[in-house]
């Protein structure tokens, strides 16, 4: 056996970064960084390990079964104050996709909701509204985790309709592989989830997809990789060793030419365990038709921007899921940590961004962020009721 | 102690000697819930002092959302949450609590012992399964490259063995492995004939 780690780098007992990681199309680069030896190459071993649910991930972080983590940005500031169970602090120094959600209703409802939004020129969300409004019952939408990205866009998406606090309107946690049996069994009438589960509900005729993350908030910041605070600060050479793997993960998934091979890893039974094309649907390059598609590298994707955080505290806080009156800007600035994303990319002489926040939304087309040495070029960023964040 | 208990574990042997256990300890409230979809609303309907939960469920992010259902009621993961020890000792078992009453961390505790004792128990005959299956696929491999030496080479049982284990040795390698890769190479050069071996994968 050869041992990539440098010697003395770590002690024997924590040689191995564990990271935790569920079954979504968004892991892709981790998994990519693992199995192609991106990781071993920096002299990072990593285990990856699989888990069923967010919060087993949030407890093994918090107790320290797990050194990382692929995480949904709410539920890093959920563990770092203590939301949920036991307190841990993280760092989220890495953004690893954007987009890639979808809001998936049953055929009929969905159907209704398309029809109706054709016919009188609306957006789905109105649509949507519009149909509930003529019918008596409540419906139940799934989300994946009450802190998670899907709750904060589709509460942004139904506010645009005046739906977030409807009575008609109640918002459930389903896992998202259980969600679309639950979808089938209507016990739920629709669910915003990640790649690949509004694709696998579409080709099981359980549903269709009326909106994505790019209906609400195009290229909508989503899994980040978060690390426990202990745990980076102990090791700070192997971080920023693993943060340049990722890089070249991301690059690697974000390359449309790569997309069959990302899938094929992908559907493995060890990880996502899905039929490749469903995943393929949402890769870059992977399909010409899809509206879903994440993002993994180009704008600035794994940039950690602070003003992201802001943010997800400020939709958080919106929904009573985070006191009121709490620093965001403190908050936002002990958990993303730019600074050491920079430390570890900036060997590679790559464009970085010049500042650790920019305006969040308001740009319908492709534009240029202020970078070092050279402008970066981006992508869209607006979100559906024309909405932009200034936070500093 | 009328602790009433929710217990969700698809595992239905596992739930029914910890129920068994608990009644046995005097708490004989104790619901079972296999998982799936209507564990809140079962949760809800109970309204448990106390849910134990097997890890290894998704269901958990549903449980994250029992607040909604247990309304007022003060909410702990992991009986004594401030007993880190104690905690990583039922995350290491693959159990997971949620007290939902706030009832005396002193009732709640042996009921959770308890349970990881039982889940630890149970993952500890897994892994003895596990390792008895290894060995009988080992087994099953070698008896597959001994037919496969005794057809092709004509050689006799113990002769096949032995130049299986004769390779092992020179090549450092463990005898399964030998037969394992012998078998492998006669299944890709016959694709056509080895389509009756129906193998899983």
């Amino acid at each position: 056996m050869i041992t990539l780690t440098p010697a003395g780098a770590r002690n024997t007992e924590d040689a191995k970064m564990r990271i935790g990681l569920l079954r979504l199309t968004d892991a892709a680069p981790v998994i990519v960084a693992h199995e192609f030896g991106f990781f071993a190459e920096e002299g990072v071993e990593t285990e990856l390990v699989i888990e069923p649910s967010w919060a087993n991930i949030a407890d093994k972080l918090a107790y320290g079964f797990l050194d990382a983590a692929v995480i949904i940005p709410p539920l890093a500031f959920a563990v770092t104050l203590g939301l949920r169970g036991h307190t841990q602090p993280l760092v989220v120094p890495y953004t690893i996709s954007r987009g890639g959600n979808t809001v998936t209703f049953s055929n009929s409802l969905a159907q209704e909701i398309r029809a109706h939004a054709v016919a009188e020129d609306i957006s789905m969300a109105q649509a949507f509204a519009g149909v509930i409004g003529a019918r008596q019952e409540q419906l139940v939408l799934a989300v994946v985790h009450t802190y998670s990205t899907h709750n904060l866009l589709l509460r942004y998406w139904l506010a645009t309709a005046g739906l977030a606090r409807s009575p008609k309107v109640t918002l459930a946690v389903v896992p998202p592989a259980l969600a679309v049996d639950a979808l089938q069994a209507k016990r739920i009438a629709g669910f915003c989830a990640g790649a690949p589960w509004g694709e696998i509900a579409e080709r099981a005729r359980v549903g269709l997809t009326v909106a994505t993350s790019q209906d609400i908030w195009r290229n909508a910041p989503e899994k980040s990789l978060a690390l426990r605070r202990s745990w980076a600060d102990a090791q700070p050479d192997t971080v920023q060793g693993a943060l340049r793997a990722m890089l070249r993960a991301s690059q690697f998934c974000d390359n449309p030419a790569n997309a069959s091979y990302t899938a094929a890893l992908l559907s493995r039974r060890r990880y996502v365990s899905v039929d490749s094309h469903a995943i393929m649907s949402s890769l870059p390059g992977g399909s010409v038709t899809s509206r879903n598609q994440s993002l993994f590298f180009r704008g600035a994707t794994t940039f950690p921007f602070r003003s992201q955080a802001r943010w997800f505290l400020q939709q958080m806080e919106r929904w009573e899921l985070l006191a009121p009156g709490l620093d965001h800007r403190a908050l936002a600035h002990s958990v993303y940590r730019p600074d050491i994303y920079r430390a570890a990319i900036a060997p590679l002489g790559m464009s970085l961004p010049l500042h650790d926040e920019k305006r969040e939304g308001g740009h319908n087309s492709p534009w240029t962020l202020e970078g070092h040495p050279d402008p970066i070029a981006m992508e869209p960023d607006s979100f559906c009721d024309g909405a932009f964040f200034d936070f500093e | 102690m009328r602790l009433k208990i929710v217990l969700i574990d698809s595992d239905p042997e596992r739930a029914q000697a910890l129920e068994k256990q608990l009644s046995e300890a005097g708490f004989a409230d104790v619901v079972r819930v296999p998982g799936g979809m209507d564990l809140t609303a079962a949760v809800g309907r109970v309204s448990p002092d106390l849910v134990i939960v097997d890890m290894a469920l998704p269901d958990r992010d549903a449980l994250e959302d029992i607040r909604a259902v247990s309304g007022a009621h003060p909410i702990v993961m992991f009986a004594g949450g401030d007993d880190p020890a104690f905690a990583e000792d039922a995350i290491a078992a693959g159990v997971c609590s949620y007290n939902l009453s706030g009832a005396a961390e002193a009732d709640v505790r042996p009921i959770v012992t308890s349970a990881i004792a039982l889940f630890r128990r149970y993952r500890h005959i897994q892994s003895e399964l596990e390792v008895a299956k290894a060995m009988l696929d080992e087994r099953r491999v070698i008896e597959r490259a001994k037919a496969v030496l005794m057809r092709n080479r004509k050689m006799t049982e113990p002769e096949a063995y032995a130049w299986l284990r004769r390779k092992a040795m020179n090549a450092n390698k463990k005898i399964g492995q030998i037969a394992a890769e012998l078998v492998k190479r006669e299944d890709s050069q016959l694709p056509t004939t080895s389509s009756g071996q129906g193998e899983g994968r």
